[in-house]
């Protein structure tokens, strides 16, 4: 069957209706000229019937006087005479009501009135019926001819013809609006949303008014809602692992490719982290492969724990699994997670009354320095987790050999701080600050030294950065004020009860919502003035504001703010304006460089204008005796290095004050 | 699409063939003549309405003849007289029923007895010329040897004529029929003649049609039979009871006098081969008589 569209449909419908009116609107027409057709039938009858029988009872041979009046007036009060003649036998006009005109109406042609019936109304122009009249019993014959007013006539058939004309635009203008509308919100509008939602299947469109438009809109819902589950089963069978629900081969070679796209566009690093179950083999053996299964889903349910939410987790195949950890700012994440993993694998499983403890060998690789494709990466991955077994298996290793010493390395400096944390090998050192002009020590800056058992001292610049790039700074801080204060205490029944100590706070303390009431607890029963907190330029850098605060509630402890490295950052002003700092401290590079006359006219230079400020100015790193001398010359206050001494143990450095 | 289609058109078809569904009241000219009883009855009986027919009741036969002639009218009924003028002037008009034959009912009175109107050197004649009873006339002078130049003919309808009164210095003849005929004996006119005691005068009055309805309503004319049949049987069997509804087209006559009008006509509604075959030399046509 050839298909309609709607509008064509629209256009057929329109038409049909368009015969339909038509048809209807000439039906009342051609009705109501048929009405006026009889009126008119009606009326010229009864005219002529009158005349006719008013002329039988008055008209005498050869004297029409007595009938004139009557004729004229017939004619006159008739809208549909135009006029009357009145005719012998043998056709001779014997009166007419209009005779100026006789002689045109003469040529029109008069029908008898018994034939009005089956002419035109409209078109007849004329009628005429035959009076007999006697004298005695000799008959007369007479004929009348009535001639119609065709104007008026036509007058009342063309004021139908426009009113029925009128009628049958306005009421075609108004169905063919009102079918429109109709066709429109029940059906166009319908099925333009039905289109979409079988295009799009997103929006469903509303209870739709006509039965089966319905129809078709609950089944295409139930169709879509159906596809949807298959299509989401499909796309679970495709991706996942049946086993342990984690993403599947294919799924992750997918993240692999994404990521590595992303990778190219943001410049970003993702970490693949390749695990292979030490002997896995011998559960498998030894408890069953339907307990080895149990061991994988725990195994896939214990690293699901372990990663982030946007981390992905897959089974690579057997035992083998594999995280991918995208956007990687820094190795120690991937370190720590690496570090869960072994971690949380060390505690024994426990299935059915069983225990059993496994490990895991991984393997480490990073996008983009360690493969371009994920083929290669998976491919380093594995060789990185070989590499690992062979070192003893229940272990990590990264791809690349300098990184993994690197990372090995900072997680051996983790363990030995938290160890150093835990088992007090951390150690408090000072450094004196002594007087230019008189030479005496007036106080001290505390120095934090990690001092291991099997390594020696490990200088501040092996673990401060990593301590802070795990924000274990802030235990250490912690660490540092307690034991600061503890020896402002100490000192403060001895002959060094004057002194003042100096303490270096990093950013990340800074930040920390407990630093302040750390502070607060600590300083209970210690005059604050004894302590003083150093900043670097670099702690101000970010988060100002905030930081702003937290120093404006140090100083209202009461304790004193220096200013650290000064003139290595930006050294700006508007924080010697805006901080207020009670010292500064020029760096220890502007005294190694002392012998350019640039570098002392720096110095001079800093020291005027913290002397300006009536700040006190600490000049670091003096070493020298000239140093010294230059220092004394451009009346720095106080100076801090190793020609005095370097940072010492708190005994060592009581002798010195001796 | 085809059934669509299909559809469409039956739809618009049907919608055209019920355009016209008006049908028009047939209209039947009379007068009031006690043979057209059967009429007045059924008309009263609302018989006549049932199927559509308008009865007009005119002052004479002439005036029917004139209503029926300019087509204000259908049907028409009248006498042979009627029948032969209209089929002379408009050529459309057939009998299909015929009602009764004046049986005393037309007749001639006078205010002299024959011998007078003999002896009489000038009489005046009163008649509707264009009726029956100039037939009558002439036929009531032939037969008693009144000679036609010392008559006055003067053409009145009856109604007029019913004005009459006798005047003993001038001699009248009218020509008359039932009922106008009660009031002018009342008025001291004396029946001279009449179609009883003249067998060779046939007056029978009937109903006459245009072709048109007696092709196209056929049906109605038949129903139309049937009723009026009806109703002569009513006037037959309890004519009290049909004066009392028809009295009124009768010019108001009595009772009694309506029983005597009656014994005046004889009913053709069933009419004899015989005076179909009579009619026929007349020139009467038989084709739409329905019997």
């Amino acid at each position: 069957m050839k298909t309609l569209s709607i509008k064509l449909f629209t256009i057929f419908v329109m038409i049909i209706l368009f015969m339909s009116e038509g048809t209807m609107f000439y039906s009342f027409y051609l009705k109501s000229k048929e009405n006026i057709s009889d009126l008119l039938i009606d009326s010229i009858e009864t005219n002529i019937l009158n005349i006719k029988f008013f002329l039988k009872d008055h008209l005498e041979k050869n004297n029409i006087d007595n009938i004139a009046t009557y004729l004229n007036t017939s004619s006159a009060l008739s809208k549909t005479i135009l006029a009357i003649n009145l005719l012998d036998n043998s056709n001779k006009l014997l009166y007419s009501t209009d005779k100026s005109r006789y002689k045109k109406k003469s040529t029109v042609k008069c029908i008898r009135i018994s034939e009005i019936q089956n002419k035109d109304i409209f078109k007849q122009k004329c009628y005429s019926v035959s009076v007999g009249t006697y004298s005695g019993l000799k008959r007369y014959s007479y004929n009348v001819n009535i001639y119609i007013n065709h104007v008026y006539i036509s007058s009342l058939l063309s004021d139908q013809i426009k009113k029925y004309s009128i009628y049958f635009i306005l009421f075609f203008t108004v169905l063919m609006f009102l079918l429109w509308y109709i066709l429109r919100y029940t059906i166009v509008s319908p099925l333009e949303k039905l289109r979409q939602f079988a295009y799009y299947s997103t929006k469903m469109p509303g209870k739709l008014l006509i039965r089966e438009l319905e129809s078709i809109r609950y089944s295409l819902d139930l169709t879509f809602d159906r596809m949807k589950k298959e299509q989401d089963e499909l796309y679970k069978l495709s991706t996942q692992d049946s086993l342990s629900g984690l993403a599947n081969r294919l799924s992750l070679l997918e993240k692999i490719n994404w990521l590595i796209s992303k990778g190219d566009r943001s410049k970003s690093e993702f970490a693949i982290i390749f695990l292979d179950l030490d002997n896995f083999k011998n559960i498998n053996d030894s408890l069953g492969h339907e307990f080895g299964d149990e061991v994988l889903k725990i195994i896939s349910s214990e690293l699901l724990d372990i990663v982030r939410e946007n981390d992905v987790v897959s089974r690579f195949g057997g035992d083998e699994f594999v995280v991918v950890l995208p956007d990687i700012e820094d190795e120690t994440r991937v370190l720590n997670v690496a570090q869960r993993i072994k971690e949380r694998l060390s505690v024994p499983i426990e299935h059915e009354h069983y225990k059993y403890s496994v490990t895991a060998s991984i393997g480490i690789t990073i996008y983009p320095r360690d493969g371009k494709d994920a083929t290669t990466l998976l491919k380093n991955a594995d060789m990185a987790m070989y590499r690992a077994k062979e070192l003893g298996k229940n272990n990590y290793h990264f791809f690349t050999e300098e990184l993994n010493r690197i990372l090995q390395e900072k997680m051996h400096i983790q363990k030995m701080m938290e160890d150093g944390l835990e088992k007090h090998h951390f150690k408090l050192f000072y450094q004196p600050k002594v007087d230019i002009k008189t030479g005496k020590i007036t106080g001290c800056e505390a120095l934090i030294r990690l001092i291991d058992p099997k390594e020696g001292l490990i200088p501040p610049d092996k673990f401060i950065h990593i301590a802070e790039a795990n924000n274990f700074i802030i235990p250490i801080g912690k660490w540092v004020i307690k034991e600061a204060i503890s020896q402002i205490k100490i000192w403060s029944n001895t002959k060094l009860k004057d002194l003042k100590i100096s303490i270096n706070v990093s950013g990340i303390q800074f930040l920390d919502p407990s630093f302040i009431k750390d502070l607060e607890s600590e300083l209970l029963g210690v005059d604050p003035s004894k302590l003083d907190i150093e900043l670097t330029e670099s702690v101000l850098m970010s988060k100002y504001d905030e930081k702003l605060e937290t120093i404006k509630k140090i100083k209202k402890l009461g304790l004193s703010l220096s200013l650290d490295d000064f003139g290595t950052g930006y050294s700006s002003l508007s924080y010697l304006k805006n901080i207020p700092f009670d010292t500064i401290k020029i760096d220890k590079s502007f005294m190694d460089d002392l012998e350019s006359k640039k570098s002392k006219r720096f110095i001079a230079m800093i020291v005027s204008i913290v002397k300006d400020l009536n700040l006190e100015v600490v000049a670091e790193g003096v070493e020298t005796k000239d140093q010294l001398e230059y220092l004394r010359k451009i009346n720095c206050d106080v100076y801090q290095g190793y020609f005095c001494s370097k940072p010492v143990k708190a005994q060592e450095f009581e002798k010195l004050f001796v | 699409m085809k059934k669509f289609i299909i559809l469409a058109l039956t739809v618009f078809l049907f919608y055209g063939c019920t355009l016209d569904n008006k049908h028009k009241n047939i209209t039947l000219v009379t007068n009031s003549w006690i043979g057209y009883s059967p009429l007045f009855y059924a008309n009263e009986k609302g018989d006549l309405k049932k199927l559509g027919i308008k009865l007009i009741v005119s002052g004479s036969l002439g005036e029917a003849s004139d209503i029926y002639s300019v087509g204000k009218a259908d049907m028409v009924s009248g006498t042979q007289h009627e029948y032969f003028w209209l089929k002379e002037t408009t050529k459309d008009i057939y009998p299909f029923m015929l009602l009764d034959k004046s049986y005393g009912g037309d007749m001639i009175l006078s205010n002299k007895n024959i011998r007078e109107l003999k002896n009489s050197k000038k009489i005046y004649a009163y008649l509707e010329v264009n009726s029956v009873n100039n037939e009558i006339l002439h036929y009531f002078l032939k037969k008693f040897s009144i000679k036609m130049n010392k008559i006055t003919f003067i053409n009145k309808n009856q109604i007029k004529i019913q004005e009459l009164r006798a005047n003993p210095q001038k001699p009248v003849i009218i020509a008359t029929y039932n009922p106008y005929d009660i009031v002018l004996k009342k008025h001291g006119f004396k029946v001279l003649a009449s179609t009883r005691d003249s067998s060779g005068l046939v007056v029978v009055d009937g109903l006459f049609a245009k072709i048109k309805i007696l092709k196209s309503d056929k049906k109605i004319v038949l129903e139309l039979k049937k009723v009026l049949d009806s109703s002569i049987d009513a006037i037959r069997k309890n004519p009290k009871k049909s004066y009392k509804l028809i009295s009124g087209y009768l010019e108001n006559i009595s009772y009694k006098d309506f029983l005597n009008s009656l014994k005046k006509i004889k009913w053709i509604n069933k009419p004899p081969k015989k005076l179909l075959s009579k009619l026929k030399k007349m020139g009467y046509s038989e084709r739409y008589i329905i019997r």
